[in-house]
């Protein structure tokens, strides 16, 4: 009796964890399918959610016609890149200081950190794109890449949390050897954060590459666009002709598959960071 | 002790030295750009005048007399107020699930995870298809039941429904950080909760629900902060234009439409400042109710031992 309730209840998870993948999944096979629609069916819009038909060509034309997507996937390529290694760097090397050194005015300073993950970007918004615009960074990417130098307050927060699990006496014996704070940072603790280091670039890398109001409001020059915003350019810009969709989302395609790779290859450190964050909330 | 207070002043100034690119990117970046906003903010400065002082007329206007902003703050709302509490209703539904020790739950927590990386361009296209009246699968679906096509993007109610179906879509991120904690909770306390007689519902409500209220907690803290900001989705899907009747514009578009395309760049920073203070708003409230839901561990530890001393 006991069990075939067992089972049952068995059964109905699995339906429900099926039943909810497939609804979570279609997006993705909706977006493949009309990525190979042809011109013909783009036209008359009788898109499917199953592929009917296999116009790989799509994928060779977005980059040969007028949707040029290379030069799009290389600037959010170069913009990404960059944005990347600021943040690792910028980022680790504040950590660093809030997690092992002494200052005076430290934990005003730490709570300020804290803080302004609470504040939305809107209030700054327009003053920001003021300041752009005197330092002549407008259509560049260098809005979008120089706060990266400056770490992001959650990743500060997250690689800290991560600091205060290596002992510190390694610090000390260091110490000992004669390293100074530079040294130990460069020699002890930044080979020791491999796996938050990794967590924080793919963090950057997906955030940014897929960021749509920052180049919006800093770009004008649509050959500087990122992909992100592109994109949209490039469906809403036919007049009133029907907007190319299967070659949008080939474009789609292109801006999804980037963040997914980098996910199956540093899910480990993902889940790794997500553990730790879990545990940071709890303490 | 003279030698230590010396010691301690060079390694103050070492912390000052690795904490100056967030410091430096705080004050260019952020407070400066925040106290030049008070400033404009008190202005009729619209990038091509020079800016005179008009006192607080820009927040009087915004809040007594401009139907675009309170359609813009009644829509967002809206978005937040249904986004939030049916993501962490979602969370903890797919998180029972998932921790039912079936086979295969790393695949799915893949699966549910995997649409958090779409960039918003490309699900708000998507989800302008899987919407659409005529081929859109969900009117398709729908069909089955008999239900006749609904116009879901060229309807003021129903548009607000397909930006909210978005938000739920990327539920994963917060399922990731709540699964995490669940399998922090000792497995001990489950063992006996069994013993006791407690099914496996009563065992999540009683136990993992507590036990990971932090991580709950701070997912609902970063959801509404993220929810009162919406953009892109609305941008995307309606080509920045927001029909029918605005039905789509939220406060972060109203924004950019007066700052970069009506350059009213003095308005546009008293809505700004009306945002900041909607979202400290509603952080503050949950961050008061914290303490009636949110479990610490140190509570237990601390009432253990005053347990221990009773004896």
């Amino acid at each position: 009796m006991k069990k075939s309730i067992k089972i049952t209840n068995k059964i109905l998870t699995y339906f429900l964890l099926i039943l909810i993948g497939i609804i979570f999944i279609a997006p993705f096979l909706f977006m493949f399918s009309m990525s190979l629609a042809s011109d013909a069916t783009n036209v008359k819009g009788t898109f499917t959610l199953f592929p009917h038909e296999f116009n790989w060509g799509n994928y060779i034309k977005v980059f040969t016609g007028s949707e040029n997507l290379g030069l799009y996937i290389k600037n959010s390529v170069i913009l990404t890149v960059w944005c990347v290694i600021g943040q690792v760097f910028a980022s680790s090397f504040v950590a660093y200081g809030f997690a092992r050194l002494r200052g005076r005015g430290k934990e005003i300073w730490f709570m300020l950190l804290l803080a302004t993950l609470m504040i939305p970007q809107d209030v700054y918004l327009i003053p920001q794109f003021m300041l752009f615009k005197n330092l002549r960074w407008l259509d560049t990417y260098l809005p979008m890449i120089i706060p990266n130098f400056c770490g992001g307050a959650f990743n500060i927060f997250l690689m800290r949390q991560f600091f205060m699990t290596i002992p510190t006496s390694l610090d000390e014996a260091a110490k000992l050897d004669g390293l100074g704070y530079f040294g130990i940072y460069r020699r002890i603790i930044l080979p020791l954060m491999k796996p938050v280091l990794i967590a924080v670039g793919l963090f950057t890398f997906q955030f940014n590459w897929g960021w749509f109001n920052g180049p919006l409001v800093f770009i004008q020059d649509k050959d500087k666009y990122p992909l992100a915003v592109a994109l949209k350019f490039i469906q809403s810009s036919q007049g009133n002709a029907v907007p190319n969709w299967h070659l949008v989302m080939v474009g789609a395609m292109f801006l999804t598959i980037p963040p997914l790779i980098t996910y199956f290859f540093g899910q480990k450190y993902i889940l790794q960071a997500n553990i730790n964050m879990g545990s940071a909330g709890i303490k | 002790m003279h030698k230590r207070s010396k010691l301690e002043k060079i390694e103050s100034r070492w912390f000052y030295l690795f904490i100056s690119p967030w410091l430096l990117g705080f004050f260019i970046f952020s407070l400066g750009p925040m106290l030049a906003s008070v400033w404009y903010s008190l202005t009729d400065w619209n990038m091509f005048n020079q800016a005179n002082f008009v006192g607080l007329s820009n927040y009087i206007k915004l809040l007594t007399d401009d139907p675009r902003f309170i359609k813009s703050l009644g829509n967002t709302c809206f978005y937040a107020f249904l986004t939030v509490p049916l993501s962490l209703i979602l969370s903890l539904f797919l998180t029972f699930l998932l921790t039912r020790s079936v086979k295969g739950m790393k695949f799915f927590r893949t699966v549910y995870y995997l649409p958090v990386l779409v960039p918003l361009t490309a699900v708000s296209f998507v989800f302008f298809w899987i919407f659409n009246t005529q081929i859109g699968i969900v009117n398709k679906f729908l069909g089955v039941f008999g239900i006749e096509p609904l116009s879901w993007l060229y309807d003021e109610h129903l548009i607000k429904w397909v930006i909210v179906f978005m938000g739920l879509w990327q539920v994963g991120s917060s399922l990731l950080l709540t699964l995490a904690a669940v399998q922090g909770v000792p497995r001990e306390l489950y063992e006996s909760a069994s013993l006791d007689g407690a099914g496996n519902v009563r065992q999540f409500i009683n136990i993992t629900i507590p036990l990971v209220s932090p991580v709950l907690f701070f997912n609902l803290i970063t959801s509404i902060i993220s929810s009162l900001q919406v953009f892109t989705q609305s941008y995307v899907l309606t080509d920045g234009v927001y029909k029918p009747n605005n039905a789509a514009l939220m406060m972060s578009n109203y924004l950019y439409q007066k700052g970069f395309a009506d350059f009213e760049m003095g308005y546009a920073c008293a809505l700004g400042w009306i945002i900041f203070v909607i979202v400290i708003f509603f952080s503050a409230i949950v961050f008061r109710s914290s303490a009636l839901f949110v479990f610490y561990e140190g509570e237990v530890k601390k009432s253990e031992k005053k347990h221990k001393n009773h004896k």
